[in-house]
């Protein structure tokens, strides 16, 4: 079964020399525990493709299925509460919260929750090879070792999909293939990613590739 | 981390900028020391003054009027003047001066000829004659200076009294002051009728409506009194005090907006400061509301260090005030000072709360694919 489907997805936005086509009916299935690397050039609408699938955006047009429900037309609340529980993001730059500890970053997304999950953001912290950084702040890290946090991030509230836009991006080349080898580790769990990038290495990791050219996989 | 999640966060994000966080909250606390201060010293003034001229404003004195020809109120005229007061108390006074004295000490005093003294004064010493037949009675000051205790014998215009009761001092301001008075009866003063008719009420009200009728019905057809009452007088300097208390708490409030302002700012730059994060929260599933709820509670926070601060900065202003001015206890521990103090405490923390409204609900609702480009 498809972890999350988009079905003639377009995405249209108001520039200065009139509506810009990001996303020209696009239809994408990505399967249970597979990893689907987004390639092509700037412009060609990676971020949109990863932001509509991480229904960050609605498209104009098209269907999104998240296993087999329909989420296309779900108010901004309901949207969030999918986001939170099937899905995970994995960003460029971190994007980890300086105040707080690896652990709680981990746990960041269920902070609000009546009962945030510390015990798992330690069990995942250990998984990503970081079990003795609890306690260190951000900036106490390298940056793979932000990566991995931000991986276990993804992963705290068990998601179907974990999206990552260029998660080597900001990282040398050994780092980022052990970033690879924990992204890939998710997979053998049942999880799905999609990693939109410009980095081929990352494309040898993955079972598929997909092109996007001109907002239309080629 | 704790049960209130927003606030765990709100207050580590505060610790981030602690300069600017204390900065905003400093405003705050001058906003409702302003607000509380003021409030608190009009107040003490208004007590103040309205203890000084305590029953003034409900006295009416009648006069005969020189100016037409009378020297004296007669007895017709005082069952016109108890007809025409509904409220309160009418007392008839005979009114002459002279020495008293009492073994070799003397002093000039007011003499009264009055029936019922114990319907208007109090006694410090001794009791207040129902029918006031025989004996003197004696004002705190004259009693002071000749030293003059329930008792005693006293001559007044060459004439002894026994002394029956020794009145209280009376601080308020009074056209007809009993310190430094000696009360005879009726007979034992010489003259034709009386020099003053004093009208005694419950209420300012009473005694601007005793005076009018007064004036209605004994001068109805020729001016035979003059009538004082200053109930008139002092709504208007009650009135005074209201508006001069209004006019300090609006400075304070003034001064109060400021701040509120500044927390709106600080608010605001944490925002952009913080958009991409908000993004975060945003996407990893952080609902809206909790966004919303956790700007407030800086807000909150905000507001109520600064409000408390203001609160012990006030009473320790307040404390100054009565230990350098003659302002008494009493008027100091009034229980609208602690409503001023409450409700200075509680706009302080309303002011934050509004002021982050704005800046919450403008990160809570920004989308976050917009906030994480940037």
């Amino acid at each position: 079964m498809a972890a999350i489907e988009l079905a003639g997805v377009t995405r249209r936005y108001d520039a200065a020399g009139g509506p810009v086509v990001a996303l020209d009916a696009v239809s994408l299935s990505v399967e249970e525990g597979a990893f689907v690397a987004v390639m092509g050039p700037s412009g060609s609408g990676k971020s949109t493709l990863l932001n509509v699938v991480g229904l960050l955006d609605a498209p104009d047009e098209g269907r999104i299925l998240v296993g087999d429900e329909d989420v296309t037309d779900t108010d901004v609340g309901e949207r969030t509460r999918i986001r939170k529980e099937t899905v995970g993001f994995v960003f460029q730059d971190f994007h980890l919260i300086p105040t707080l500890s690896a652990a709680e970053n981990v746990a960041v997304p269920t902070i609000f929750d009546a009962d945030p999950k510390r015990d798992r953001a330690a069990d995942l912290l250990g998984r990503v090879g970081l079990g003795d950084r609890l306690g260190h702040t951000p900036n106490e890290l390298s940056g793979g070792q932000k990566q991995r946090v931000a991986i276990a991030r993804s992963l705290i509230n068990r998601p179907s999909i974990v999206l990552a836009d260029e998660p080597t991006g900001n990282l040398d080349r050994d780092t980022g293939e052990r970033i690879l080898d924990t992204l890939t580790g998710v997979t053998d769990r049942g999880v799905s990613v999609v990693a939109v990038t410009h980095d081929p290495a990352v494309a040898a990791y993955a079972d598929r590739t997909v092109e996007l050219e001109d907002g239309a996989i080629a | 981390m704790t049960r209130l999640p927003a606030l765990f966060v709100a207050r580590r994000n505060l610790s981030r900028n602690r300069l600017r966080s204390a900065l905003a909250a400093l405003g705050i606390l001058v906003g409702v020391v302003a607000i509380a201060s003021l409030g608190i010293f009009g107040n003490v003034l208004a007590v103040g003054a309205s203890d000084a001229l305590g029953d003034i404003g409900t006295q009416v004195i009648v006069s005969p009027n020189a100016d037409a020809g009378y020297q004296s109120i007669d007895d017709a005229t005082v069952t016109e003047i108890e007809r025409a007061t509904d409220a309160g108390t009418v007392v008839p006074l005979k009114t002459d001066g002279g020495l008293v004295t009492r073994g070799s000490n003397s002093a000039a005093a007011t003499i009264y000829g009055i029936e019922n003294p114990a319907s208007v004064y109090t006694a410090a010493d001794g009791r207040l004659p129902e029918r006031h037949r025989q004996g003197a009675i004696v004002g705190a000051e004259v009693a002071e200076t000749l030293e003059v205790r329930v008792g005693d014998s006293i001559t007044v215009a060459g004439e002894d009294h026994r002394v029956l009761a020794v009145l209280e001092p009376v601080e308020a301001f009074s056209p007809v002051s009993p310190d430094d008075a000696v009360m005879l009866p009726e007979s034992d003063v010489g003259g034709e009728g009386y020099q003053q008719v004093l009208v005694r009420t419950e209420t300012g009200a009473e005694a601007t409506a005793s005076a009018t009728a007064i004036q209605t019905t004994v001068n109805a057809r020729e001016e035979r009194v003059d009538v004082f009452e200053l109930s008139s007088i002092v709504n208007e300097i009650d009135e005074f005090f209201s508006l001069l208390s209004g006019f300090l708490i609006g400075l304070g409030g003034i001064s109060l907006f400021v701040a509120g302002v500044s927390i709106l700012n600080v608010m605001l730059m944490s925002t952009v400061e913080r958009r991409q994060e908000i993004g975060v929260l945003r996407a990893v599933g952080v609902p809206r509301r909790a966004v919303l709820r956790t700007m407030l509670f800086e807000a909150a926070l905000l507001g109520i260090v600064g409000a408390l601060g203001g609160i012990v900065v006030t009473v320790g202003l307040v404390a100054v005030l009565y230990a350098v001015t003659p302002v008494e206890l009493g008027m100091v521990l009034d229980p609208r000072n602690g409503l001023y103090l409450l409700g200075a405490f509680a706009f302080g923390i309303l002011i934050s709360v509004a002021s982050g409204l704005y800046p919450a609900w403008k990160a809570a609702n920004e989308r976050p694919v917009d906030a994480l480009r940037s």
